[in-house]
Order: structure tokens, then C-alpha cells, then sequence
């Protein structure tokens, strides 16, 4: 089954971006995110490039798994400049083929979008890359703790996404455990008409469900057992902590965030 | 058995289940299979299974949590490259467990379930395609710098969206129709141990 799925797209490693506050990658990705649709020049896009790559460079993870990641939106990144090629029709004629004329604006446009697309795509798979989803979990909860004066159950949903993550891999070969029992005993998920490979998940999931409450029952009385009594007052395994690299990256970005906006063509 | 003020176990318990049903969900959700007649994004899976049984055993909301699980789990897990289609998502799940969810706590049998996942599929398909004209293919465009043209928009809805929904309830429904007669008596049982 899907590998993937157990640990993420996560790549080990002691860089610098790995050993970041996971609050830091967080704020720091999502100003990116939003400050991306602000670059319109050359100069603005070599500013983000630039920052993309040192911070990948930084990451030292290895490029065939940052080239993974883009596997899926390749496509739409090729479909989006070939799309701005054929409908812009600003500037001078550069080329005509079969009787499409190709626009220089159209060429600057597709390709401005296109690494508007690939920058975004670059810098939040970064975040996957370098940082466990527990981490992203830990980070999550922290960041959301003023929501908590709004009565917004922020601790609980901390604990659910933790009990969640920890069980993936467990629930999964859970279910590969019965699908092959399931097979062995001549049931066919792969072939067939589709209302009977349908039937077929029927006794998947039944043993599945039946077993995730058996699970959860003796998960709640072992929590229980220990002393178990909601967010308050409880102390943390893993502790968040702000360093000066933390503070390094916020300067540089903050630096990255004004030149954007002073080279930027208004 | 001492009952603490700020946690009940029934609560705790609450909390678990759902987060393992959530779970269930997204290990369903990546065991999908594309339909051979569709494009390959619209893909049909049977995340909302566990979100379906959920929300009979306990409540709507329930099921709209284990859905919710989900979709925050699939973003932890592999970044946020798409978060349109993450709260799309959402949003489809909810508008189809809402509707199976309250007719069953309505009319309880196996014909309240039919006739709620016969409602939930018209609920998300409607619900979808407008959602998606309206918000979703805007968005897309406008994150991709694409002009969404009203034919663009039309077309996709019509030809995607909207029979997408239609089959993809359908699927769903013909998988948890016979899993809910299997698992009835199972289900009522668990419903009195989580009111009592």
C-alpha cells in the first residue's frame, strides 16, 4: 500500500529548516503564500526565486524528492503557459505557427503565472518536507491557543489530530491484514462488474468498524486510568521553543517581503 | 465511579472514535479508484463512509467532524498545495452525511437511510455545482491566472460537477446500503451505549 501515507512526504534530516520552529514554517509560508500574487516584475520574481532556493538549498533535501512532489501539477503548470500563450494577445507578434499567432505579452504572462504556481507549489511542499505532520499538529494547536477565550476546543482538536496521525500506519495494516484474509478467502476486489467489486468492501469494512471501537474503548479507559482530564493544567511531551534561527528567518523574510515591495512596479 | 466536572468519559470516548473513524476515512480516501468514463481529478472513494456511520450513531455533527478529520489530516500530511480542493471537499462530505444523518434520526429503518442518501446525493450535486460556479472555478482561476469564461464554467459544471456528484453518491450508496442492513443491529446497540 501507499508508503506515503505513514510518515507523509517527510525527508529526516538536522538542516537548518528541519530544526525551525514548526510556528515559524507555518507563518513563515503562509505570508509567502499570500505575498507571491504581489510579485509583477522581474526583479520582484527573482527576489522569491531566490529565497526558494536558498531555503531548499538550506533544506539540503535532495532534489528527486522536492521533483516528487511536483509530479501531479506539472501538468497544470504547462497546461496554465500553454492556456496564457494562445488567449493574451498583448505586444508584438513573436512567432506564428499553423496560423496561431504566439504574443510576447503572452509569453511573459503564462510564464509569470506558471512561477507564480511553481513558487507556491516549491515553498509549501518545503513544509511537508522538512516537518513531521506531529510536529505541524504541535504547531497548529499553539498557534490556534487564543481561540480558546472564543470557547473554541482547541486542545481537543489538537488530541484528535494526534490520535489520528498515530494510528494511520496501524488502521492500515489493519485493513490490508483483512483485505488479504478476505482474498485468501476467494473474494476479488480488482476484477468484475462494479456493483459487485463494490459488495466485495462490504466485509472490509465491518471488521474495521467493530475494531476501531474496541480500539477507542480501551484508548479512553487507558487515558482515564492515567489520569486523563482534558487540556488543563497538562504538561507537554514535545515543548515548542523559539530560537535565534527562528528569529533569523523572520528578519530575512521580513527583508525578502520589503524588497518585493519596493521593486515591485506599481 | 468519580465523575470529573470538566471530562466525562462518554466525552473522551466521544473524542477517540471519531478521531479513529477519521482515520479510516483517510486510509479509504487514498484507496480511491477513478471511474473509467471521468477525467482522472474526479476521483470516487469511500471516505465518507465512515463519516456516514458516524453521523447514525451519533449525530450530524459527528459526521461532519470525522470529515473535517480528514480533510485536516490530508493537508498535515501532504502540504498545501491545493487547499481549494481540500475545503471543496469538506464541504461535499458534509452536504451529503447532513441529510442521510437527520432523516435517520427522523424516521430510524433502513428506507430512512435510502431515501437520506438519495437526498444527500441531490443535496451535494446541486450544492456542488453551484458552489462550484459561483466560488470554486473563480477561485481556481484566479489562484492560475486563467480567465473562467461563462461557457468554461457551464461546461465544467454540467459535464463534471454535477454528474461526478450523482455517480459518486450513487457508489457510496450502493456500498453502505447493504453494510448498513449488515451492521444495523450493531449500530442500535452502540446508539444506546453512547446516549446512556
Amino acid at each position: 500500500m501507499n508508503n506515503s501515507l505513514i510518515i507523509g512526504q517527510y525527508v529526516p534530516g538536522n538542516s537548518l529548516i528541519h530544526r525551525l520552529d514548526p510556528r515559524t514554517k507555518i507563518t513563515v509560508i503562509f505570508f509567502f503564500v499570500f505575498i507571491v500574487f504581489f510579485a509583477n516584475n522581474v526583479v520582484s520574481y527573482s527576489i522569491l526565486t531566490l529565497f526558494a532556493i536558498a531555503c531548499i538549498v538550506t533544506s539540503r533535501v535532495p532534489i528527486r524528492f522536492i521533483a516528487k512532489g511536483l509530479t501531479p501539477v506539472w501538468f497544470l503548470i504547462i497546461f496554465t503557459f500553454i492556456l496564457h500563450l494562445i488567449v493574451t494577445k498583448e505586444g508584438t507578434v513573436l512567432l506564428e505557427i499553423l496560423g496561431f499567432k504566439i504574443y510576447s505579452g503572452g509569453v511573459i504572462q503564462g510564464f509569470a503565472i506558471s512561477m507564480r504556481f511553481f513558487l507556491l507549489i516549491l515553498v509549501t511542499s518545503l513544509l511537508t518536507l522538512t516537518t513531521t505532520p506531529i510536529e505541524i499538529t504541535d504547531a497548529i494547536e499553539e498557534m490556534l491557543h487564543p481561540l480558546k477565550k472564543l470557547k473554541f476546543p482547541v486542545h481537543e482538536l489538537a488530541l484528535m489530530m494526534s490520535i489520528s496521525l498515530r494510528f494511520i500506519p496501524t488502521l492500515m495494516q489493519e485493513t490490508e491484514k483483512i483485505s488479504k484474509a478476505q482474498a485468501s478467502r476467494g473474494v476479488d476486489f480488482k476484477t468484475g462488474p462494479i456493483k459487485e467489486r463494490i459488495k466485495a468492501i462490504v466485509p472490509l469494512l465491518i471488521p474495521l468498524f467493530i475494531s476501531a471501537f474496541k480500539r477507542a474503548e480501551e484508548l479512553a479507559m487507558a487515558m482515564e486510568a492515567r489520569g486523563y482530564q482534558g487540556g488543563e493544567g497538562r504538561t507537554k511531551l514535545r515543548e515548542l521553543k523559539i530560537e535565534k534561527r527562528d528569529m533569523l528567518i523572520f528578519v530575512l523574510f521580513v527583508f525578502v517581503i520589503a524588497g518585493l515591495f519596493y521593486f515591485r512596479s506599481w | 465511579m468519580m465523575e470529573n466536572k470538566n471530562y466525562s468519559s462518554s466525552r473522551l470516548f466521544k473524542l477517540i472514535i471519531l478521531s479513529l473513524l477519521g482515520t479510516i476515512s483517510l486510509v479509504l480516501f487514498f484507496l480511491n479508484f477513478p471511474l473509467p468514463f471521468l477525467p482522472s481529478y474526479l476521483k470516487i472513494d469511500f471516505s465518507d463512509v465512515p463519516a456516514l456511520m458516524a453521523s447514525l450513531i451519533f449525530s450530524p455533527m459527528a459526521g461532519v467532524i470525522v470529515v473535517a478529520i480528514k480533510n485536516v489530516l490530508y493537508l498535515a500530511i501532504s502540504g498545501a498545495g491545493d487547499p481549494i480542493g481540500v475545503i471543496a471537499n469538506f464541504l461535499a462530505g458534509a452536504m451529503f452525511v447532513i441529510p442521510v444523518s437527520m432523516l435517520y434520526h427522523r424516521f430510524k429503518g433502513v428506507k430512512s437511510v435510502v431515501s437520506g442518501l438519495v437526498t444527500g446525493t441531490l443535496i451535494m450535486a446541486v450544492g456542488m455545482s453551484v458552489l462550484n460556479y459561483f466560488i470554486i472555478l473563480p477561485a481556481y482561476g484566479k489562484f492560475m491566472g486563467w480567465d473562467m469564461t461563462e461557457q468554461f464554467k457551464w461546461f465544467s459544471v454540467y459535464a463534471g460537477v454535477l454528474p461526478f456528484n450523482i455517480i459518486k453518491g450513487i457508489i457510496v450508496g450502493l456500498l453502505f446500503v447493504p453494510l448498513f442492513i449488515k451492521m444495523k443491529s450493531w449500530i442500535e446497540q452502540k446508539q444506546m451505549k453512547a446516549a446512556a
